[in-house]
């Protein structure tokens, strides 16, 4: 993928053609199980623009994933700060995890960036932004008073956005 | 190029994207640290043509105390720029905190005049020369003015994923090598005037620069 990526910056269309192509396969695994089924397509192209608007930020003596992962966990945490309902409730089974180590796919998950929040805030995010429930459906469901679960949503993307590039 | 709507639109996007392509000059950390180096050039020589080199310096003769703050705001203008830089190239696992630490060192210079100031009494701020202090304030952010551009366009073409972080550190970059910039010129060397004045010009640009730069960037 680094070397798809470095004949992409020089203008190479075929090479980019194939690179977009695995991109696109490997973010609709990437965000499957963090990402209401409806919007993933969404969360996919907006990823994508980034990708493409952002080329030039790619050193191609670096590792790729890494680099394709902070673009798509900044465009997860943008995208979730913008959701506050979603319809649809079951989610794909999916892992991120792929034809690279697995020890660089657990570093680079949004399983890793979401474990390191507290229970309450994690639950928050998980009901409201991710499952689309209410407020006041997701105070029920976790036990939290309303106030708490909005403060927790507010907290808890703080603290994602604050993890975008740690592994 | 804009998004369209699911379900075909992300083959059609992708088709776009791929007509869309031009080439692109990679942000590699070198050109990123050529172009730090050339800021703080360009805002020293500016700095002496302007306003002139302090007179013990042209004396052949300086203040400890003056070159002690003078290369712990250039160390945390560095870490700034430095991690800057980085942050243009993101990466899962890249690590931004170091500035933290040369940060952490040049607060001992407000620490040591606050503390001065709690133990002499309010009379000793006098020493902090009030007029003087927003000479350096206005004069030492005008200066900052050009590394706070170079970074800015640098984040512009990168991608960085914190950009309150980033337009904070921009702020801290920019203030601190101002202020170092005009350190050359100010001759005051007196811890209240120097950890009063010369570090507020750092907060101050910290705060416009997180202010500001956020909006200034794209994603």
């Amino acid at each position: 993928m680094a070397r798809l990526m470095a004949m992409a910056q020089r203008g190479d269309r075929t090479a980019y053609a194939t690179l977009l192509r695995e991109c696109q396969s490997w973010l609709t695994r990437y965000f499957a199980r963090r990402i209401a089924p409806h919007q993933l397509d969404d969360l996919v192209q907006d990823t994508l623009l980034s990708l493409h608007r952002k080329l030039a930020s790619y050193d191609p003596s670096r590792p790729f994933f890494p680099w394709l992962a902070a673009i798509a966990r900044y465009r997860w945490v943008d995208h979730l700060r913008k959701i506050y309902r979603a319809d649809e409730v079951a989610f794909g089974e999916d892992h991120a995890a792929d034809n690279f180590e697995p020890a660089i796919a657990a570093r680079i998950s949004l399983e890793r960036m979401f474990s390191t929040l507290p229970t309450p805030q994690a639950s928050a995010i998980e009901l409201v932004k991710i499952r689309g429930l209410s407020i006041a459906e997701a105070a029920q469901t976790s036990g939290q008073s309303e106030s708490l679960v909005k403060v927790n949503i507010h907290r808890g993307l703080k603290k994602l956005s604050a993890m975008i590039e740690k592994a | 190029m804009r998004r369209t709507s699911p379900p075909l639109a992300t083959d059609h996007l992708v088709d776009e994207l791929i007509t869309d392509l031009r080439p692109v000059r990679p942000l590699r950390m070198q050109s990123g640290l050529l172009l730090a180096a050339i800021s703080l050039f360009a805002t020293t020589i500016a700095a002496l043509l302007i306003f002139g080199l302090r007179a013990d310096m042209a004396a052949g003769s300086i203040a400890p105390l003056s070159l002690l703050a003078s290369g712990l705001f250039l160390l945390l203008g560095t870490a700034a720029s430095v991690t800057i830089i980085s942050m243009g190239r993101p990466q899962v696992g890249n690590d931004h905190g170091g500035w933290k630490w040369a940060a952490a060192m040049t607060a001992l210079l407000p620490a040591t005049a606050i503390g001065l100031t709690m133990l002499n009494g309010p009379h000793a701020l006098n020493h902090a020369m009030p007029e003087a202090g927003i000479r350096c304030l206005l004069q030492g952010g005008e200066l900052g003015l050009i590394t706070a551009t170079a970074l800015t366009l640098w984040l512009r073409r990168g991608a960085p994923t914190s950009p309150n972080a980033a337009g904070l550190l921009v702020g801290i970059a920019a203030g601190s090598i101002g202020i170092f910039a005009y350190s050359l010129h100010c001759g005051i060397s007196d811890i209240y005037h120097i950890g009063l004045w010369h570090s507020l010009t750092v907060v101050t640009a910290a705060a416009i620069g997180r202010m500001l730069v956020p909006h200034l960037l794209r994603w």
